[in-house]
């Protein structure tokens, strides 16, 4: 708390005297965007976005009898304070104590079992998206995955379609469920795996609705909004890397979220399921519930915005950079 | 004997007065000790409510006063300016005890004559929100703007009650009947003014926070005045004066009266200057203009009759309109809202004793008692249409 307020007193600017409106606009525009002053606690809050940009997930795998790859999760719900802007705690829901949950990659036609355990006092599900049985679906009561307080439940099916897909609480109110922080990521590789890049990433865009009016008072990638933020933590790259982004919409209460990279323009493919890009662009637009995979690299050195092109979410919280090394 | 009676009947007397306070301080200390006789009376949430005071705006900067009026200190911990979040400045710390005072500052490049809304979040993630309808550079306290309000003050105040003085020898022409209806007029004018100030104040008191009891602040400022002016006025009436000088001191506090009002007034006007807000329109000083020329009126009336010299009307047309200046300044460098709330209340509870002044008066002197209940309800009516027609002006 004393080091945010020091950090605050720091940012102070001086007025200069006697300067009229008429040169307001002329002043002072390079170094003034909006941002947040501080850190939050990321060991108090239990994970770091920089550590879960790389965060893949396989589980614990082995072998089934008849030859198919087991991945073995295990996911706990439970009610956690987190300080999701710097002084700012929010009574949000979590999937193994962090938001976005555990990003869960296997390949295609692989076994995956999920046991959730309910340590909250609401249910709780998890809906894959993705093709299972109903009993599987986690939307409608105990027999689909519908876990009460203190239960648990086994999630368990073919890993298919391959893409980029994602999991979500699917337990009345939705909205209210997934925009407290129960979203995560879900990547089903195509059988070979994906052509190789040099560098890959997750990113789960989402919003914080802080004081429950049904309205996002922050915007975010991978839980903690201005975390990749040019004067806190840029995500580097190096020229010339070929750098993969598995990109989330869990967004709730705003109908569209988007992606814009500066600078530079990306092969986009849609869900993933095409290993063929159907568009070379620098934005994209996804309504709740759509992804899709970006490839691109940087020819150039340089710091490199990446934010919601509605430059309002922008502007409260998503946003982030790309430090580009020679 | 009656001195070995008397102290220990004394005593006995103070044991009586004070067993009350200390059963009551163990009944308070139960229910505190028991957490409320066993209802949770702890909130699930903290109960929080921050009232915002002054903001002031200089090129570049943005400052705004606040103040915390919940029942426990807050923590301030992010802001946001028209949905963008902004670095900030607050002092004397981001802690706030239980109705201290902080200054936060941002750095952000306003742009004139535009709106903005600011959030400020506290730790437990609740936002209150303060508008800014028109940004202005702030009036400081320099000679300069004194003098700007100074100025708004004579205009709005002085000049219009002095005017209104100058009907002084149209009145003399008058009959008794003419001034009957005049007397109930200024009534009229008195009443609506009194009525106009309390929906004021009742509507700036709305803004105010619970702690500052807006309501209860309004009864005080009426009925204290009321009562002060009332005692006063009695006085006056029993040092024996004679009948001239009765109506000299009825004209004095019709006047005083008439200058507490103006003192709201100058304070709503010199709110909307500082605010911006009357930067849309000179309107509202050209209507407080005409309204407040039937002021001046109504205090030379009790004394048509009279020989007034210049000084002494002098003197009572600077006690009318002088106080739009005092007014003026208190609202545009002060503004406070709960001084706006007591100060309109004041105003209120002057003019309605004044009213009710005149009122008996008019029952007890007047020669045509017959005419009276005619003429005085055409009278008082007319005062109070006049003021609802200039007043459409000023709306």
């Amino acid at each position: 708390m004393a080091a945010i307020g020091l950090s605050l007193q720091s940012q102070r600017v001086t007025t200069g005297p006697n300067t009229g409106p008429a040169e307001l606009g002329a002043r002072g525009h390079a170094t003034m965007m909006p941002s947040m002053d501080g850190e939050v606690d990321h060991v108090k809050n239990g994970f770091n976005p920089s550590a879960l940009l790389t965060d893949f997930d396989a589980g614990k795998i082995s072998t089934l009898p008849n030859g198919q790859i087991l991945h073995e999760y295990t996911f706990v719900v439970k009610n956690q304070m987190i300080e999701v802007m710097p002084g700012l705690e929010f009574a949000a829901w979590t999937y193994n104590g962090r938001i976005p949950g555990p990003t869960i990659r296997v390949n295609e036609g692989d076994r995956v079992r999920v046991e959730l355990l309910n340590a909250s006092d609401h249910a709780h599900s998890i809906h894959f998206h993705g093709v299972h049985p109903g009993n599987m679906d986690g939307v409608f009561d105990a027999r689909s995955g519908v876990v009460a307080p203190s239960g648990k439940y086994v999630y368990e099916f073919d890993a298919e379609p391959f893409g980029l897909h994602l999991y979500h609480c699917h337990t009345a109110p939705l909205a209210k469920h997934i925009a407290k922080g129960l979203y995560g990521a879900f990547i089903v590789d195509p059988k070979g795996g994906r052509p190789k890049v040099d560098r890959e990433l997750i990113m789960v865009m989402s919003g914080f609705d802080v004081d429950f009016d049904g309205k996002n008072d922050f915007y975010q990638v991978n839980g903690i909004p201005f975390h990749y933020d040019h004067k806190k933590n840029p995500i580097k790259l190096k020229v010339g890397e070929l750098v993969r982004v598995y990109l989330v919409n869990t967004l709730e209460y705003d109908p569209v979220n988007s992606f814009h990279l500066h600078a530079n323009f990306f092969q986009y493919y849609p869900t993933g399921t095409s290993l063929t890009p159907s568009e070379f662009t620098d934005t994209v637009a996804l309504m709740q519930g759509q992804r899709g995979i970006l490839e691109f690299s940087y020819r150039y050195p340089g710091l490199y915005m990446f934010h919601a092109h509605k430059t309002e979410f922008a502007e409260l919280g998503w946003t982030g950079v790309f430090e580009v090394e020679a | 004997m009656a001195t070995d009676s008397g102290a220990p009947s004394k005593a006995r007397a103070w044991l009586f007065f004070i067993a009350p306070i200390v059963v009551l301080a163990a009944v308070i200390a139960l229910f505190v000790s028991t957490r409320g006789a066993g209802l949770n009376v702890e909130p699930a949430v903290p109960i929080e409510t921050v009232q915002f005071g002054r903001t002031i705006l200089r090129p570049g900067e943005i400052e705004l006063h606040l103040r915390n009026t919940s029942p426990q200190p807050i923590t301030i911990s992010q802001v946001s300016i028209n949905e963008a979040i902004w670095p900030y400045t607050i002092s004397p710390g981001r802690i706030i005890p239980r109705l201290g005072k902080a200054v936060l500052t941002l750095n952000y490049v306003w742009v004139q004559s535009e709106a903005y809304e600011i959030t400020v979040f506290t730790g437990n993630s609740i936002p209150f929100t303060a508008s800014i309808p028109v940004a202005t550079v702030t009036p400081n306290a320099s000679a300069a703007t004194l003098w700007k309000f100074t100025l708004i003050g004579i205009y709005v105040g002085i000049i219009p009650v002095i005017l209104g003085m100058f009907w002084l020898p149209a009145l003399r022409q008058l009959g008794s009947r003419a001034m009957l209806f005049l007397m109930a007029a200024t009534v009229g004018l008195l009443i609506f003014l009194g009525i106009d100030a309390i929906s004021e104040a009742l509507e700036i008191g709305g803004e105010l926070e619970d702690t500052f009891q807006a309501t209860g602040l309004i009864a005080i400022g009426i009925v204290g005045t009321w009562l002060l002016l009332q005692a006063v006025s009695r006085r006056q009436e029993t040092i024996g004066r004679s009948a001239a000088g009765q109506r000299m001191s009825l004209a004095a506090v019709i006047a005083v009266g008439i200058g507490l009002h103006n003192l709201g007034e100058g304070l709503a006007i010199g709110a909307a200057y500082a605010v911006g807000a009357a930067a849309l329109g000179t309107f509202l000083v050209v209507g407080f203009i005409i309204q407040n020329i039937t002021e001046g009126l109504g205090i030379v009336v009790p004394i048509a009759k009279d020989k007034p010299s210049l000084r002494t009307l002098a003197i009572l047309g600077l006690i009318g309109g002088a106080p739009a200046i005092l007014g003026a300044w208190v609202g545009g460098l002060v503004s406070s809202r709960a001084l706006s709330v007591l100060f309109l209340a004041i105003g209120a509870g002057a003019v309605f004793q004044v009213a009710y002044a005149i009122g008996r008066k008019m029952v007890w002197t007047t020669k045509a008692a017959d005419e009276m209940p005619v003429t005085a309800f055409a009278g008082v009516l007319a005062g109070m249409l006049v003021l609802y027609v200039t007043g459409i002006a000023i709306k």
